[in-house]
């Protein structure tokens, strides 16, 4: 039998609170937590991702460029057209007309740049483009595509990014799923400064502060 | 070209607490490290060199005997670099994520003024794993010569070993202010203080190393008085090469934070400048290419810190 107010009321009430309080800060916690959402994020939007790259891999064969939003309300993008002698920095709210004129006057696929801007806009994809590497003195190259999901908008995670790394072949990764430099070599290959994390063999991805 | 309307925020500061106390705690000394307003003393010097010399030079040298001095360079890339840089300066490259871009501006620079001067100096400098120039002695450290080739993650600085090799050696050599803190090189130490360079110093690390008449004006915290910038600038460009200090988090945007630390981060070289309706066209030279972008006026005075203006000696123009 337990007697109001007494020692063994006590601890059995603390027990339910720390039930009942535990799991919800917890759940607090990890809901916006960076982890979850790189865990989860590829996987439940990898279709739009994917069309993302898929896009941004074949209008960048017909010409160079880079994309992105530099705002946080997704209207200003700034568009990058790189020539060999000369790179170009534009930047156009997200509705004005004469961006198809000025990608069509680099010979560049406006419909189809346009239906890719509106794509990253809807996913919330700040930045995409192409990054060289080295292996072996060999030159390679990835895309990096930044996303900045709603979730990473909480008060804690202000300046957060979800990174993605697409690579054309599969890489290697420790028993961490960490991005590795080689095979054999076990030191972690870093992107921009940071550690990236396995998804699936060609795809990794790291949260960051950075868009690009 | 379009007409860039980037974001400007009316109030800039932000960034790591300790960046902001470190600046706070040395903005007085910046003042007069960086030379504001400063008009440089001219340089006696002997003519430099053309690139034909340096050419001449470089195309001899079939092959490299590896360096007791610096283990991790691979003499073939290394000449590979070294020949790469003086056929085309403009592919100096500075590397990813690295504070080095005021060495980059120095060497494209350095290239342009005496490329022979170059050639030789880092051939020296591999060879002997010291170099003296015009009166300098670079002697620099282990850790420098164990470092030097093995710098990753940078593109392509990952595969010029000479680069890799010059940018550490001018941060181990010259201190700033900026460096006060982190002296001693650690690996990592590309992206960090040690590297950094401060308007102060990079007038310095030019008026030692390079055989141009040089003035400054503008500091790290103060944004240079001279009237209209862009008449300034224009001008200057006539007649010599202008490099600027400029806020680069503003013009290259990394994030989407709306209040900046309204401070100077990044060493660009002036090419080209144009004006028209209150927008100025403007090329310029950073990480092994050019870059073309337009920006109104107005923003064009926020991003500029300093401006120095490089000319050639009467005698080197001849």
């Amino acid at each position: 039998m337990v007697f109001p107010g007494s020692p063994k009321k006590k601890m059995m009430l603390n027990k339910k609170v720390n039930i009942l309080f535990i799991p919800l800060i917890t759940g607090l916690l990890f809901s916006c937590s960076p982890k979850n959402i790189s865990t989860k994020y590829y996987y439940e939007n990898e279709k739009a991702l994917d069309r993302i790259e898929e896009s941004y891999k074949a209008l960048y064969q017909n010409g160079p460029f880079n994309l992105g939003f530099t705002d946080r309300d997704f209207k200003t993008v700034s568009l990058e057209i790189i020539t060999d002698t000369l790179s170009y920095i534009y930047q156009f709210g997200i509705d004005e007309t004469r961006i198809s004129d000025t990608l069509a006057a680099y010979n560049l696929n406006a419909p189809r740049i346009n239906t890719l801007i509106k794509e990253m806009h809807g996913i919330r994809c700040t930045w995409i483009n192409y990054s060289d590497y080295y292996v072996d003195q060999k030159k390679q190259t990835m895309i990096l595509m930044s996303i900045k999901p709603v979730a990473l908008k909480s008060l804690f995670s202000y300046a957060k990014y979800y990174v993605l790394s697409y690579f054309p072949q599969p890489q290697y990764f420790d028993s961490e799923g960490r991005l590795l430099d080689k095979k054999k070599l076990r030191r972690l290959r870093k992107i921009n400064g940071e550690v990236f994390k396995r998804i699936n063999s060609r795809v990794c991805y790291s949260i960051t502060g950075h868009f690009r | 070209m379009r007409i860039l309307h980037f974001y400007t925020p009316t109030f800039q500061f932000t960034g790591s607490k300790s960046l902001i106390l470190l600046w706070s705690i040395i903005f007085f000394a910046s003042l007069s490290a960086s030379g504001h307003d400063t008009k440089q003393q001219l340089l006696t010097a002997p003519v430099t060199s053309t690139q034909q010399q340096a050419i001449e030079l470089i195309d001899k040298i079939k092959e490299l005997k590896p360096s007791a001095h610096w283990p991790n360079i691979k003499p073939a890339l290394f000449l590979k670099n070294l020949k790469k840089n003086i056929y085309n300066p403009v592919s100096i490259y500075p590397g990813k994520s690295t504070n080095f871009c005021g060495y980059g501006a120095l060497s494209y620079l350095f290239l342009q003024d005496d490329p022979l001067g170059y050639a030789t100096l880092l051939l020296q400098l591999y060879g002997d794993g010291k170099a003296t120039f015009r009166q300098i002695t670079f002697d620099p450290s282990p850790a420098i010569k164990k470092e030097a080739g093995e710098l990753k993650y940078k593109g392509l600085l990952d595969i010029n070993p000479a680069e890799q090799m010059w940018y550490l050696t001018l941060s181990d050599h010259y201190k700033g202010y900026l460096n006060f803190f982190n002296k001693k090189f650690n690996p990592g130490d590309e992206n960090r203080f040690w590297a950094s360079v401060n308007y102060g110093k990079f007038n310095r690390m030019a008026k030692e190393l390079l055989h141009y008449n040089s003035d400054a004006k503008g500091a790290d915290l103060m944004r240079p008085k001279v009237g209209s910038l862009y008449d300034y600038i224009s001008e200057r460009i006539k007649t010599g090469t202008v490099v600027l200090f400029i806020n680069n988090r503003i013009v290259h945007k990394k994030d989407h934070i709306k209040i900046k630390l309204g401070v100077p981060t990044h060493f660009i070289v002036a090419e080209k400048i144009s004006i028209q309706n209150d927008v100025i066209t403007f090329m310029y030279w950073d990480y092994g290419r050019k870059t073309q972008m337009q920006v109104t006026t107005d923003f064009f005075k926020r991003i500029v810190f300093g401006i120095s203006w490089f000319t050639k000696k009467e005698d080197d123009a001849k």
